[in-house]
């Protein structure tokens, strides 16, 4: 009798993020499928409308021509490309400085986890833009890093980092850390040490106990920060903006570009379309069904 | 005789703590030892010690005549059973049997035939595909053992390992623990703060307290020849007064004792000397309790029935309280709650304890 009843207070609250999701992802989403497929015209908003009345007649007309247009031309697929290479190299990198970082806090007292835990989240307490310029005026030719290396006698003549993708790359990674740091930890400080006692007891040096428990273990963590920092960085704007050069074109850049100085918002949200197809999807997919494998 | 585990005046401090205190003992091999005590004791920490994973303070640990004070714990041929099991929950219960010979890097071979034959002998055949968390605390605990037990340890160390199954499972488990043991002719050390259990399991106990051991024997020796008041009470229940002057006649001594307010009988025994200050314990199975007669006179104030005795709890006039246990053989039971009684034993029910 008590469970026939429907509970009006959980079915509530189960709708709460659901409404959210749609009223902040799914409309801004299809307002953006839409868009695409419009077509461009001048005036405000700079696209054709997609349905009109004829007298009684609703006649939609849906345009295509977009997607045809970015899936034949080369710059949308190189920029693509460049950002699943920029993406994947700097998850690479943030994996190599985040897991030993993790791993290191997780295996302090509890007292100092929390403290190194607040040092590694304290830099989201100032603007990112900020953040970035600040590496701005330490990469430059002239800047802090250069005049430090020069000053010491390491090198001879500035470094050329900025404006090149290292620059992107150190960006990036400063920026994104964080967002692989706390899952690893997450899982790592929450993993139970007798395992590897157990590990040890069984035979295992410290090394080989790591490799075959504490590694394994830790997998959910390393794909939750893998997916919290790749997909971000595929759309990212504005590191590679304001540290990259001209010659590395991200998609996120690409979609500026049209949006801002080609005016062309039909184009940018075709891009934006497939990026999400192409690119998102999977990886939900991938997310959802590794989930389910370590849960069984 | 040569101690297959030899403990030698091992202590460990932890800063200012000292959990095991300049302990000496001596394993034989094929024994199933307990180590028996309240928790802080020092018997987790003495266990660790042996497996490798606490280095002592001082003091030297010899396994097999080889001394093992400084090999870490992946080296010793010792294997332990986690109270909790720590079970690798990414692995299935097959994977988790063969960890340690794959560690080992036997042939793939060898170690199928050594999973399944250590499966077979603890009925995990069924479940060698299945993960940690879908087995049933029973299943769990066995898959644990066989873990331990695949790698053929020099001895085996068991950390509680009875404490998370519930009473009926426990005490099925501790006789098969019995049998694989026997059955293994191996070396069994176990933890354990259960007294119960570990005079069910064990070939011989140390009792343990605040990092030092009171007292090894077998299960007998320790529950009918405590050495001190602690052990008498912390093995069972035991009735314990003070005595006074003594007379002998033969081998009986006749006792005064005020806390019990009466004489109480005794053996007359070389190890205590009644001139000093010196206690009297009885266990309360050993306790008649009659409606008229001599001894010790009281009212019975409590009762409970605990199916296979009776429980009596006794106000004597002195104002101690005195406990009996009637084992129920069927008879009906005459005494009730606020009948007067008079409690007496036999000499040699009675046993003096100096401390």
């Amino acid at each position: 009798m008590m469970q026939s009843k429907p509970n009006l207070g959980r079915h509530a609250l189960v709708l709460v993020p659901y409404g959210w999701l749609a009223v902040f992802f799914l409309m801004p989403f299809l307002l953006v499928l839409a868009i695409s497929l419009s077509s461009v015209r001048l005036g405000m908003p700079p696209y054709e409308p997609l349905y009109a009345w004829q007298g009684s007649l609703l006649s939609i007309r849906l345009n295509l021509e977009n997607f045809v247009f970015v899936l034949g031309e080369n710059t949308y697929l190189l920029a693509y490309l460049t950002s699943l290479k920029v993406a994947a190299i700097s998850t690479v990198l943030m994996l190599a400085i985040a897991y030993p970082l993790a791993y290191g806090i997780a295996s302090c007292s509890p007292g100092s986890r929390s403290f190194l835990i607040f040092l590694v989240i304290v830099p989201f307490w100032s603007s990112m833009l900020i953040r970035v310029y600040a590496w701005m005026s330490i990469l430059r030719n002239d800047g802090l890093l250069n005049s430090l290396l020069l000053h010491l006698g390491v090198i001879s003549e500035p470094l050329r980092i900025m404006n090149t993708e290292t620059a992107i790359y150190i960006g990036i990674v400063y920026t994104y850390l964080p967002f692989m740091v706390l899952p690893i930890y997450a899982n790592l400080s929450a993993s139970d040490r007798t395992l590897i006692e157990a590990a040890r007891d069984l035979g295992c040096s410290r090394m080989a106990a790591f490799w075959r428990v504490t590694f394994p273990l830790s997998l959910r963590g390393v794909a939750a920060g893998c997916a919290l920092v790749f997909i971000p960085v595929i759309g990212e704007f504005v590191v590679p903006d304001l540290l990259g050069g001209a010659d590395t074109q991200m998609i996120g850049r690409t979609i500026w570009i049209e949006f801002f100085n080609n005016r062309d918002w039909p184009v940018a949200s075709a891009v934006t379309v497939l990026l999400l197809v192409i690119l998102v999807i999977p990886i939900v997919l991938f997310q959802t069904r590794l989930s389910r494998t370590s849960t069984a | 005789m040569q101690s297959y585990v030899s403990i030698e005046s091992l202590s460990k401090s932890f800063g200012l703590f000292t959990a095991v205190d300049d302990i000496s003992i001596g394993i034989g091999k094929g024994e199933f030892f307990s180590l028996l005590g309240p928790s802080g004791c020092g018997k987790s920490t003495l266990l660790r010690m042996i497996a490798g994973f606490e280095t002592p303070t001082s003091g030297v640990v010899r396994l097999d005549g080889e001394e093992v004070t400084d090999v870490p714990a992946h080296r010793r041929a010792t294997n332990m059973m986690f109270q909790s099991y720590a079970l690798f929950p990414h692995l299935s219960v097959g994977k988790n049997i063969a960890f340690g010979l794959q560690q080992d890097r036997l042939a793939r071979s060898e170690i199928r035939q050594r999973v399944s034959e250590v499966a077979e002998k603890l009925q995990l055949t069924a479940l060698l595909d299945r993960k940690p968390q879908q087995l049933s605390g029973g299943q769990r605990q066995r898959v644990a053992l066989a873990r331990a037990l695949v790698k053929r340890p020099k001895v085996l160390l068991l950390d509680e390992p009875l404490g998370a199954l519930d009473k009926n499972l426990r005490a099925e488990t501790q006789h098969e623990l019995v049998r694989l043991q026997r059955e293994l002719g191996l070396t069994f050390i176990i933890v354990t703060h259960d007294q119960h259990e570990a005079m069910t399991v064990s070939s011989r106990i140390a009792i343990m307290r605040q990092g030092k051991v009171l007292q090894i024997g077998s299960p007998a020796e320790v529950y009918e020849t405590p050495v001190s008041r602690y052990v008498a009470k912390f093995l069972g229940e035991a009735n314990v007064f003070e005595g006074g002057t003594a007379r002998r006649s033969g081998n009986e001594l006749k006792i005064e004792s005020a806390e019990a307010g009466g004489s109480v009988l005794a053996t007359a025994t070389d190890h205590i000397s009644t001139s000093g200050r010196y206690w009297v314990s009885v266990r309360p199975e050993r306790v008649e309790l009659n409606k008229q007669g001599s001894g010790l006179e009281g009212v019975v104030e409590q009762f409970s029935y605990a199916g296979s005795g009776r429980h009596y709890r006794v106000r004597l006039k002195s104002g101690a309280t005195l406990d009996a246990l009637r084992v129920n053989l069927g008879a009906q039971d005459d005494l009730s709650v606020g009948d007067t009684v008079f409690a007496s034993w036999m000499p040699q029910a009675a046993r003096l304890l100096a401390d």
